[in-house]
């Protein structure tokens, strides 16, 4: 009887594990614990250390992730509170909620808003909230730039880049079991995420930011906008490069605009030659001075 | 009232400085080599290929192209391929550069006026945790249906789009 419930969870474990794409090591050690369970029917103990495991290489849950972004999104508006401008907000969570609708993780329950900074900038933290500064915003001319924004950092959201970042650092318990037996304390999953908002500083490597570029585009073109928005973007960061100050961070933290349109350039191609978008740019939603 | 009329002098003032002159020549470099075509498509008729670090002039902008010209021509060349307005920068010339993106001036600046700090990395892990904030950024959120509605009015249709495999 007991066995049988064991193997009912790690039947379930595995099926979890399978259900999300796209993590190697995952993907590995299912693969392994599927071959293990398999020579090793009688072992219990083998079946426990390879489910805690399998569990481990799973990662945080759905619910984990979103109270770790909650705790990272909550800092960061300690450091920079939203621009006081309730139609501002208003509309940027409908845009962004309109893009990552076009996504596989649709059903997030996706935040957005406008942050007090002249910095260049946007963030994002697991779980589905993403930030953009007031800096940033006021280069944007259109509503598709800003969805181009919104959707890069969408991206991230997407593929976990940060929370693989966390995972990745030992700073989240591979289980994430701390986290889920002290849902809601915050002290739990501040421990888990380091210092502050100090994760949202942090250089994910290149390939994550040139992958994040390439879904803003899919995402945008999916949403119904012009897909050479988002590029558009990475040329008006390019010439904000000579007023250094706003946009160290950005340029710390992200491949060169050069280098990052160069790619995205090559991994477009001429699939997009024939497609139009709207730009909306007589909707967008300009700041108060 | 007063705020209506502050609004309606704004929009004015950014018309002015829409329609001023002085950005006409706006100037690109090649990234990396690159065709430039008759029309903007990637099977258009070659007009020449140009070396990376090629100076061009920007005529008008076309989905992902851009219509160059240059010693070896006139014709369009894939946006992604030219850094804008690097040649010569001149005083001024960052407001003509920003509004050749989508035909705007002058909102780049605003950000400057207000006085607000940046944002360091040791800000941010200092940051400290603040509930009410948070609680007012997810009062703002949008619901999947509500969402659909703006999107509706906007005339925005959703259509399918593989994501991209990365390049080689």
């Amino acid at each position: 009887m007991k066995r049988t419930v064991k193997c009912l969870v790690a039947a379930a474990l595995l099926l979890a594990c399978g259900a999300s794409r796209g993590q190697s090591l995952e993907d590995v050690l299912k693969k392994a614990v599927g071959d293990k369970t398999q020579q090793k029917k009688d072992s219990p103990a083998a079946e426990d250390v390879l489910g805690s495991l399998l569990s481990a290489a799973k990662g945080p849950s759905q619910e984990e992730e979103i109270a770790i972004g909650r705790q990272i999104a909550g800092n960061l508006l300690g450091a920079a509170p939203l621009v006081k401008d309730e139609q501002l907000q208003r509309y940027v969570n409908r845009v962004g909620r309109w893009v990552a609708c076009q996504s596989e993780r649709s059903g997030l329950p996706w935040h957005f808003g406008v942050i007090e900074s002249t910095d260049v900038n946007a963030f994002a933290a697991p779980g589905g909230y993403v930030f953009v500064t007031r800096g940033l915003y006021g280069l944007l001319g259109s509503e598709a730039e800003l969805a181009g924004v919104l959707a890069h950092e969408i991206g991230h959201v997407l593929r976990k880049h940060h929370l693989k970042l966390l995972q990745e650092s030992r700073l989240i318990d591979l289980g994430g079991k701390a986290i889920a037996r002290q849902a809601g304390d915050n002290s739990a999953v501040q421990k888990a995420i380091g210092s502050g908002a100090e994760v949202a500083a942090r250089a994910l490597d290149k390939g994550a930011e040139f992958e994040a570029d390439r879904i803003a585009v899919v995402l945008c073109t999916r949403a119904g906008y012009e897909p050479y928005a988002f590029p558009e973007v990475l040329q008006l960061i390019g010439h904000a490069a000579k007023d250094e100050g706003r946009v160290a961070l950005l340029f710390k933290t992200h491949p060169h605009p050069d280098d990052r349109m160069d790619k995205l350039g090559l991994a477009m191609g001429d699939r997009f030659d024939r497609i139009k978008g709207l730009s909306l740019d007589k909707r967008f939603y300009r700041l108060k001075p | 009232m007063s705020q209506a009329r502050m609004i309606k002098l704004g929009a004015a003032l950014l018309a002015l400085l829409a329609a001023s002159p002085g950005r006409a020549a706006e100037t690109g470099t090649f990234l990396k080599a690159d065709a430039v075509r008759a029309t903007p498509y990637g099977d258009g008729k070659l007009v020449a290929t140009l070396p990376a670090g090629t100076k061009v002039t920007i005529l008008k902008k076309s989905g992902g192209w851009l219509q160059v010209k240059s010693a070896k021509g006139t014709g369009w060349a894939r946006m992604l391929s030219i850094r804008r307005g690097e040649a010569a920068p001149k005083a001024g010339n960052a407001a003509g550069v920003l509004s050749l993106a989508s035909g705007r001036a002058g909102t780049g600046k605003v950000v400057a006026t207000t006085g607000i700090r940046g944002l360091s990395e040791e800000e941010l892990k200092t940051a400290k945790f603040d509930e009410n904030e948070l609680r007012l950024a997810e009062s703002y959120a949008a619901s999947e249906e509500d969402a659909r509605g703006f999107a509706g009015k906007g005339k925005l249709a959703a259509r399918k789009f593989d994501y991209l495999p990365a390049p080689k």
